[in-house]
């Protein structure tokens, strides 16, 4: 591992007592020990102490992570285990490589807006052009097995149009008070376009200037499948279009991204992402602690249960702030979930990649949110809402997901669209 | 390694996906919450009794060593695969059979995590009173077989007595059950105590009958900070003589008290030599008004000062102090050697001073905290496992602590078990008579000695 000495520190602080199996929503649907942070950090110093081989085994166990941070939290020694399987991913795909399809996807779709537009064109073209509805229909992917059927239904809905390409770039208002950038994040630009329109028209009503500066991905897919090159690369690529707009605040409507952008200090290392990393916070965060969010006089009537992402709440420990501004609205009934801040399964790909498990995870969310009898989940990143609304459909509820900027969008009378 | 046909044979009674073979997954079934760590030769996942009856044949067969496991987070090494074999992982089996409410018995089975059980009986007005620390990972299973204790063992008991029944497997695959959903019992010998605190070596539990009781309405949470620890001690047995058994007597030390503080900052007094975390429970009106006398009693007699919490919020501030202190020793030193030796409880000042006269002997860093009420104590030392010559001062050390517990009446093992750490210890404290009677009963049932070998027991059947 890169620093192989700081390592075995921090995984010779592990007393072993076995704490993060109460928190780790792996290990409470396996009972799995190389699953729970305790096996992982066990395994690791074996390594690093030389007596354990980076095996194909070892790389599966590294890769079976949410990266949801739930046993950072709990244990007494604050093991940074996440960064930890972050280091290992990256160590193994430097030695053994890392697969064909997610190589290209780092190292030639995410850098380059215009092929990535281009892949989101073709999912959009997939998904409207009737060949999904053949491949629906014609259950052929279930002939190939079960699982990549319901895979293909995780796929999200790709946008027509992205949404940077609907807006202008700039969005100015009387007498701002501050000026703002606003990462959109690869999620709203090319899937959830709505998303996006929701949070200029929330931002339009704090008299704030906003910028839409063409931007890149965040990096954390690279980055959670040990690609952490191309994850620097693209970080470096940000935080030169982002110093170039010389903004207040950068926002993300993103927790990942968020998370992802507020490392970039600590990744790259210079002076300007560490600025940068300072500048990144929540949409929630602006208009708590930068903005006192002025909500619109039309009433909501939905009962709204909150889903903490991991990367928000452990990620950028913004928890308050969505609570708060989700019981502004006129006319919302809020109502607490159960371990509203358990991961919901998604963690990027890993719902792909890991269907099943992913599965057992998210089903234990869905049973939460409904146990809470609410007719709307807000959450605050894009993937949850994936997740969550693929497995509430999974379970047949109506119960709706959206974006906390949809849902504080809709108390804007007749403005909204 | 253990032979193809073997572990094919295995595969076959248990499913293949529930045989683990390669060297990554068996790692991480060497270990508990010692420092010390093995490799089993496989780990194996029953799914039911009848599948590990014909595990423990075939190992009986074929000379395999075979450890039962439940969450692993034993302090007395008591799951480690010390002489390679079979790890026999209990956690697939955690349904909870039945919650019976008129006869207050629940019937699980052994891989059923403590918590989950207490949530489950605590939805329906009952109550399962055993807390040990592990409590939100720890096996059922795993309670039983170490006879589990926690803080609220002074007022409720320990696991043993709770449990009424138990189906066991014994180590030469025969299936027994003993006792039941009766109160009383006295049909021949109590084997049910007997299994209780075995730790895996007389036979693997598989179906546990546990006994429930209402749960108590209410509770009340008090801290005492003292200048000297005479008094606190002296507290605790006014308090008892008083006519009041408060549920939790937990002792801090002065060590425990900086360690905390510098971890945590709560605003701990720096020049206290002992803080007591006092809780009673009961009806309402019956709590306010013994939270009230133990309030007077313990500053009329020596306490700094006494805060009584008057809400759930700042009852969670008190126990913050005891739940801090896990995690702020180890920023000490990396490694913990946490005791748990008993003695009377009118012995614990003379234990603490011992105690302290041993770690300064042999220049150890060392904490005391634990169970007042019930004379367990949990001296923690704090060291690296890395520094051999630190590390021969601590078996020293260790071996002195428990001497001092038996010469004070006491016990080595108040809640953790002998497991591989205390075996050496054992004599100490049964005499060569109690260790002759235990190990017939261990030879009589498990003739091959396969079953957790290399526990309790040392020398010959070490």
């Amino acid at each position: 591992m890169r620093d192989a000495q700081s390592a075995l520190e921090q995984l010779n602080h592990c007393s072993r007592c076995g704490g993060c199996q109460a928190v780790c929503p792996l290990y409470a649907e396996t009972r799995s020990e190389p699953l729970v942070a305790r096996g992982k950090i066990y395994l690791l110093k074996s390594h690093l102490e030389g007596s354990l081989e980076l095996s194909p085994k070892m790389k599966e166990i590294m890769s079976l992570c949410l990266l949801c941070k739930a046993c950072v939290n709990q244990c007494p020694n604050k093991i940074p285990v996440d960064r930890l399987v972050l280091e290992a991913r990256q160590t193994i795909a430097a030695e053994k490589g890392i697969s064909f399809v997610k190589k290209n996807v780092f190292q030639h779709l995410l850098k380059n807006n215009g092929r990535l537009s281009l892949a989101a064109r073709l999912g959009y073209l997939y998904q409207h052009s009737g060949i999904q509805w053949l491949v629906r229909k014609s259950r052929i992917l279930e002939a190939l097995g079960r699982d990549l059927a319901r895979k293909e239904r995780l796929l999200p809905e790709m946008a027509a149009v992205p949404f940077r390409r609907q807006v202008p770039r700039l969005i100015a208002s009387n007498r701002p008070r501050y000026r703002v950038a606003y990462f959109t994040g690869c999620m709203t630009n090319f899937i959830s376009p709505a998303t996006g329109r929701a949070v200029l028209e929330v931002l339009k009503h704090q008299q704030l200037e906003v910028l839409i500066p063409e931007q890149y991905c965040c990096g954390i897919p690279a980055l959670s499948s040990g690609d952490e090159a191309t994850t620097v690369e693209l970080a470096r690529m940000n935080i030169e279009v982002f110093h170039k707009a010389k903004v207040d605040a950068v926002i993300t409507d993103c927790a990942s991204c968020g998370s992802m952008l507020r490392d970039y200090g600590n990744l790259v290392g210079t002076p300007e992402a560490r600025e940068f990393s300072s500048k990144v916070m929540d949409l929630s965060q602006l208009l708590t602690d930068l903005v006192e969010f002025q909500p619109g006089d039309q009433e909501v009537p939905a009962t709204v249960t909150y889903h903490d992402p991991c990367h928000l709440r452990r990620g950028q420990g913004v928890a308050e702030a969505p609570r708060k501004l989700i019981k502004t609205l006129p006319g919302v009934v809020f109502t607490e979930m159960k371990e509203a801040d358990r991961c919901c399964g998604a963690a990027g790909s890993f719902n792909l990649t890991y269907y099943d498990l992913s599965t057992r995870v998210g089903r234990r969310k869905v049973e939460n949110i409904k146990n809470t009898g609410a007719d709307t989940v807000v959450t605050g990143c894009p993937s949850c809402i994936t997740q969550i609304a693929h497995h509430l459909e999974m379970a047949g509820s109506r119960i709706k997901v959206m974006h906390l900027a949809e849902l504080l969008s809709r108390s804007y009378a007749g403005e909204r669209r | 390694m253990l032979e193809a046909t073997v572990v094919k044979e295995i595969k076959s009674i248990v499913g293949e996906q529930n045989v683990l073979t390669s060297l990554e997954e068996r790692m991480c079934y060497g270990y508990d919450s010692t420092p010390y760590a093995f490799v089993p030769e496989l780990v194996v996942r029953p799914g039911q009794a009848e599948e590990i009856q014909q595990i423990m044949r075939l190992a009986n067969r074929h000379l395999i060593p075979v450890y039962p496991r439940g969450a692993g987070t034993g302090l007395s090494g008591g799951s480690l695969p010390v002489k390679n074999g079979i790890v026999l992982d209990l956690n697939r089996m955690d349904r909870i059979l039945e919650i019976d409410e008129e006869n207050l018995v629940a019937v699980v089975e052994p891989g059923v995590i403590t918590l989950k059980l207490q949530e489950a009986v605590e939805q329906r007005g009952l109550f399962y009173p055993p807390d040990p620390a592990s409590l939100k990972t720890s096996t059922i299973g795993g309670n039983v077989a170490e006879c589990a204790g926690g803080p609220r063992a002074f007022k409720y008991g320990v696991t043993r007595d709770y449990v009424m029944g138990l189906e066991v497997v014994t180590p030469t695959g025969e299936l027994l059950k003993t006792g039941g959903k009766t109160v009383k019992s006295v049909t021949g010998y109590d084997l049910t105590r007997l299994y209780t605190g075995s730790e895996g070596t007389l036979g693997i539990i598989t179906k546990i009958y546990l006994r429930l009781i209402p749960k108590p309405q209410s509770k009340k949470t008090l801290m005492a900070v003292y200048k000297r620890l005479e008094d606190a001690a002296r507290n605790v047995t006014l308090i008892i003589k008083e006519g009041i058994i408060p549920v939790t007597l937990e002792l801090m030390d002065d060590q425990t008290i900086h360690c905390v503080e510098r971890h945590s900052h709560l605003g701990l007094p720096l020049d206290a030599e002992a803080i007591l975390i006092i809780e009673v429970d009961g009806p309402e009106e019956v709590v306010a008004g013994q939270a009230q006398i133990i309030a007077d009693l313990c500053r009329a007699n020596g306490a700094d000062s006494v805060k009584v919490a008057s809400n759930s919020q700042e009852s969670e501030q008190i126990w913050a102090a005891r739940r801090a202190v896990s995690a702020a020793v180890v920023q000490i030193k990396p490694t913990k050697i946490s005791e748990d030796v008993s003695v009377p409880r009118s012995q614990i000042p003379a234990m603490v001073r011992r105690l302290k006269e041993i770690a300064a002997r042999y220049n150890l860093n060392l904490v005391i905290f634990g169970h007042a009420g019930d004379g367990n104590l949990h001296p923690n030392i704090l060291c690296d496992k890395n520094d051999k010559e630190e590390m021969e001062r601590v078996e020293k050390a260790v071996g002195e602590l428990f001497q001092a517990a038996v010469e004070l009446g006491g016990t080595l093992s108040g809640e953790h078990g002998i497991g591989t750490m205390k075996a050496p210890y054992l004599k100490l404290e049964t005499g060569e008579v109690g260790y002759q009677v235990m190990l017939a009963i261990k030879k009589a049932m498990d003739p091959n000695n396969i079953l957790n070998p290399g526990k309790i027991f040392g020398g010959e059947w070490s």
